[in-house]
């Protein structure tokens, strides 16, 4: 009896603190359908007492305002980067991941270190530097700028590195007998079997690049507002809520959380079986 | 068996890779390193030595926004392995279907980023009408200056930053709870140990390589924090919020600082991310004490 009501009470606890962590965004939904003078008055209440949708009208024409941005458009664009960039980053990491779990090359470990060196060094370290090497290469206010600097992570490579030592030598001793080179090896051997993890890092490349702040902002100059990606623009208007109304921040915010809710979505039947691959390491 | 059978292949399938480290990180990196030490004048390039470092060294500013965020991260990290390691054990007991979903649910606030758990977070705690204070004056309190007080401002960017990352430390910490041997725990069953004597001989010595993973990777992380402390902060109360890289942005956009003192300053965090990160593998990865080792 006694150790029922324990674990009731353990229960009750998870419940208590995984509603804890969804109240923030339960709080901001009802707030968003507050109008410029109810949000932020006294004394709360947690629905609004004059509905409305002009906090998320707004956003539709931000073009006409002083700050001259589209905030759809800006989203288009930044979901697009980041699907590009999903696709390059993964072919890349996976295959280098493959090279360096089942093939034999001269030099292989000295290219292994240099590709896990890269892991000690912080992004702010080679920021500034890094803006000078894309200049140079006449990257700047383009799309590539925004895409390829960040493709190749030591994280992801190392991830699928793991993953492929995982399985047995046998596999490719078959194949090779079969006459199959490694690119094929790769293709139709291992590339089938990798859908959780490419599932896994391609929700973590795809999160990276969206919510990236930093880098476009030193990339992407104001002549080029199509480009501006969508946590600059939500700055921008958390700096501007003065003027366009908080309800208005929160409404962009919510709707710039539409991408991470459907990867979550997509990822989480994943994540069980992630965390399981991580825990092989 | 002959080796380096591979070779052709593997360096075509390594030639993105190694290109793309050199363009953006190598040469970057290299760049930076002399340009901390380097001056390049039209007249030609001149040896500085250690001048720029000093000169970043000696930058109150700078060091204040150091200490600043070696406080912060260490107040984070600590409280995030504790509440998510509680979390933990109470996932592993707790009914199955439960554990699922709130396994499920406690990830989704890792995928958002610090700006926007920030303007979220502004809802609560915003001086004039901010959630938590008008509750506060409707039970007869003063409001609480969130943004601008020597006590409160450090856990307005705390909290937020530790609702990020509990999600991702719980999962990590459930799956070395779950791959420790039940034999263990039987074992220490069968000889009597108690609830605490489990956690603390088993369970916790078990999944040291779980904190050091989680320390070593958040380490690098909250060193480099800027956007939560930019949001809800700013910086305030005079600069006691002011973490490096908000530091950094805010005197380049001021024109304050020249580019060669952001990068030395750059490589002044760098190096310390690495004394850290190498302290703790050294004081924990190979210490051979017996009572720790299973």
């Amino acid at each position: 009896m006694k150790k029922r009501n324990k674990k009731l009470i353990l229960d009750l606890l998870v419940v208590l603190v995984v509603f804890m962590i969804f109240l923030p965004i339960l709080l901001m939904i009802p707030s968003m359908f507050k109008d410029k003078y109810e949000i932020f008055s006294y004394p709360w209440h947690l629905f609004p007492s004059n509905f409305t949708v002009d906090n998320f009208s707004r956003l539709l024409y931000l073009e006409y305002t002083s700050l001259a941005i589209n905030f759809f458009r800006s989203m288009f664009v930044t979901i697009f980067v980041a699907s590009v960039a999903v696709v390059l980053a993964l072919s890349i990491n996976m295959i280098a991941g493959f090279a360096f779990a089942r093939l034999r090359f001269f030099g292989k470990n000295a290219l292994w270190v240099m590709v896990l060196f890269t892991m000690f060094i912080p992004g702010i370290t080679i920021l500034i530097t890094s803006v000078k090497v894309v200049t140079a290469l006449g990257m700047l206010d383009s799309i590539w700028v925004l895409i390829i600097p960040g493709l190749v992570s030591a994280y992801n490579i190392f991830f699928f590195r793991q993953f492929y030592l995982g399985f047995p030598k046998e596999i490719d001793e078959a194949a090779k007998i079969d006459g199959a080179t490694n690119f094929q090896l790769f293709r139709h051997i291992f590339l089938p079997m990798s859908k959780t993890p490419m599932v896994i890092i391609g929700a973590s490349i795809f999160m990276g690049y969206y919510n990236s702040y930093l880098w476009p902002t030193l990339t992407i100059s104001q002549e080029r507002k199509d480009l501006f990606q969508i946590m600059y623009i939500i700055r921008m208007l958390f700096n501007d809520s003065s003027t366009i109304g908080y309800g208005s921040v929160l409404a962009a915010t919510f709707v710039s959380l539409v991408p991470p809710l459907l990867i979550f979505i997509i990822v989480q039947k994943y994540i069980r079986e992630g965390i399981a691959l991580a825990g092989i390491k | 068996m002959r080796k380096n059978v591979d070779n052709k292949s593997a360096y075509l399938m390594l030639i993105p890779t190694i290109v793309l480290l050199i363009t953006f990180v190598y040469i970057p990196l290299s760049m930076a390193l002399f340009r901390s030490f380097f001056e390049s004048t039209p007249e030609g390039t001149q040896f500085l030595g250690f001048q720029t470092f000093i000169q970043t060294i000696t930058n109150e500013y700078f060091m204040k926004s150091i200490w600043t965020v070696l406080k912060l991260s260490i107040t984070i990290t600590l409280t995030q392995l504790v509440i998510s390691f509680l979390f933990a054990n109470a996932l592993v007991k707790v009914n199955k279907k439960l554990s699922v979903i709130s396994r499920t649910l406690i990830y989704l606030p890792n995928l958002i980023s610090g700006i926007v758990v920030a303007v979220i977070f502004t809802l609560l705690t915003t001086f004039n009408g901010g959630i938590i204070n008008s509750l506060l004056e409707s039970i007869g309190g003063s409001p609480i200056a969130f943004n601008n007080d020597y006590f409160w401002s450090p856990l307005s960017i705390i909290i937020p930053t530790i609702w990020i990352g509990f999600g991702y430390f719980s999962l990590v910490m459930y799956a070395g709870i779950i791959n420790i041997p039940k034999t263990y725990f039987e074992a220490a069953e069968v000889d009597g140990a108690s609830f605490l004597q489990k956690m603390f001989y088993i369970t916790i010595p078990m999944m040291k390589n779980y904190f050091i993973l989680l320390v070593v990777t958040m380490i690098v992380v909250n060193l480099q924090m800027f956007e939560i402390p930019m949001i809800m902060t700013n910086g305030q109360p005079a600069n006691t919020t002011l973490t490096p890289v908000l530091y950094l942005i805010h005197s380049r956009s001021n024109g304050n600082i020249s580019d060669t003192e952001i990068t030395t300053a750059a490589i002044l965090i760098m190096i310390i991310i690495i004394i850290i990160n190498s302290s703790i593998f050294y004081l924990f990865k190979n210490k051979k004490g017996r009572k720790w080792e299973m």
